[in-house]
């Protein structure tokens, strides 16, 4: 017994399989990461906006900021992956009366960067509260404009504060990115699912992608939380 | 027309008991994954606090877990572990397992900040009074533990639920597996799926809601 899980365990990572296909395995990490830094920029934008809304003194516009970024929250990405695949092609389809669909990756970056802004609102919103009330008075008192006060005072702070979080957020979005092989969009885990069934082998290739994401994920996270946290500091 | 002749309102109807099972499964394998992710959870945190020898496996655990994708970690426990452990033997045991892996190491974390947030002072003091080790955990530092814990457990509980949706993938028959389910059959996807999603905001929007309501009150009286 304990000679056939040495040999499992032996057979759970398999490089030479890896460097075999090679070809289709790598395009497919690049998709994740073209799929991340697509989506990355809808959730920073989104977020910033939905923050900047959540802030208004009018509170119609403020309710609007919270109730986006609540719904945002609280869908599940896999089920707003879906929903946004199907659901609104189907509506404008309908509406324009011409046949709509979505390509995959339109549907995954709309999907993703949509559920992560969420996220993003209350980021920018925390790092925005914790720039002094004076500070933003005293941009207003110079006579600069709100949005001059927002760009050139408030944000430049508010970044720093945000970092470490924020560093966060893009670490659970790019893991977010796995689940869009479940929409066709040829990436990693795609690629390799369809291996798998090819070869017959579960196990190290499987065993080879967890492997893949952790090394890739906890690197990126240690990176980040070494430069952002001093960073913070800094502005104190 | 009478809105109940709807077709996608019909096919729910007519499948109301299949849509239920599924919310009964979702609810199963969130319940089992997210009692199975504090269990774990707190013997790693446990271990990494107290076990030296068995310090560095630990911490490489909790960080595998912690940084590994949800998605990947189902496929990886549902294909692979059979083949290395002979475990799990259905897909909805390699559901919850999965779940509870993933949420063990960042629970584990949790647990570890809650309890070195302790003033070391009480646990001298404890010590002073000829308590055993695991007398002060039970008696001085989870008492206090609890309450600056509380909002990250349930905030991890809520990722458990979102999480869970995920288990369709594998053909865990839950909420999401039946929509998908009735949506192939029938091809209604915009009722379907609308009314799945609308009943997972729902839910999940009034536990945190309802948590959110207790950790304000918590850290009114006590912080």
């Amino acid at each position: 017994m304990p000679d056939t899980i040495f040999e499992t365990l032996g057979g759970a990572f398999d490089p030479e399989l890896f460097w075999e296909y090679r070809g289709v395995l790598l395009p497919g990490l690049l998709y994740n990461f073209y799929v991340f830094f697509l989506t990355v920029g809808i959730a920073i934008g989104l977020g910033l906006a939905a923050a900047v809304l959540r802030l208004s003194p009018n509170f119609l516009l403020r309710g609007f900021g919270t109730v986006y970024a609540e719904l945002c929250r609280n869908a599940p990405e896999y089920v707003v992956l879906i929903w946004i695949f199907y659901v609104p092609p189907l509506l404008l389809s309908v509406a324009m009366e011409q046949n709509i669909s979505f390509t995959p990756v339109l549907a995954a970056v709309i999907a993703l960067g949509l559920s992560s802004s969420g996220y993003f609102t209350e980021t920018f919103r925390a790092g925005i509260l914790s720039v002094p009330k004076g500070h933003i008075e005293a941009a207003r008192a110079l006579g600069m404009s709100r949005t001059l006060a927002l760009r050139r005072v408030v944000l430049p702070q508010a970044v720093r504060h945000m970092l470490p979080e924020a560093m966060n957020q893009l670490v659970s979005l790019f893991k977010a990115t796995t689940l869009v092989s479940l929409i066709a969009v040829p990436d990693l885990l795609y690629q390799v699912s369809i291996v798998a069934a090819r070869e017959g082998k579960a196990l190290p290739l499987y065993s080879g992608a967890a492997i893949i994401y952790f090394l890739l994920i906890f690197g990126f996270s240690t990176l980040a939380q070494r430069y952002s946290n001093p960073w913070r500091e800094k502005s104190r | 027309m009478n809105p109940l002749e709807t077709p996608w309102i019909r096919i729910l109807w007519r499948n109301r008991d299949l849509m239920l099972d599924g919310f009964v499964v979702t609810m199963q394998v969130t319940a089992i994954g997210f009692i199975g992710a504090v269990l774990i959870g707190a013997a790693l945190c446990l271990v990494w606090m107290y076990v030296r020898p068995l310090r560095v496996p630990a911490r490489v655990l909790i960080e595998f877990f912690r940084a590994t994708p949800i998605y990947v970690q189902l496929l990886w426990v549902n294909y692979v572990w059979p083949g290395v452990f002979g475990w799990p033997n259905s897909v909805f045991e390699a559901a919850c397992i999965a779940l509870a892996v993933q949420s063990a190491g960042y629970l584990a974390e949790t647990f570890r900040a809650g309890i070195e947030g302790i003033n070391r002072g009480h646990v001298e003091a404890g010590r002073a009074q000829g308590m055993s080790a695991l007398l002060i955990m039970r008696r001085i530092i989870l008492p206090q533990a609890v309450h600056t814990m509380a909002p990250s457990i349930m905030n991890q509980f809520l990722v458990v639920v979102k999480s869970s949706t995920l288990v369709a993938v594998i053909a865990v028959p839950d909420l999401m597996y039946r929509a998908l389910e009735l949506t192939a059959i029938w091809f209604e996807p915009i009722g379907i799926l609308s009314a799945a999603a609308l009943t997972y905001v729902v839910v999940i929007t009034l536990l945190s809601t309802l948590f959110k309501w207790y950790t304000d009150r918590v850290r009114r009286r006590y912080v």
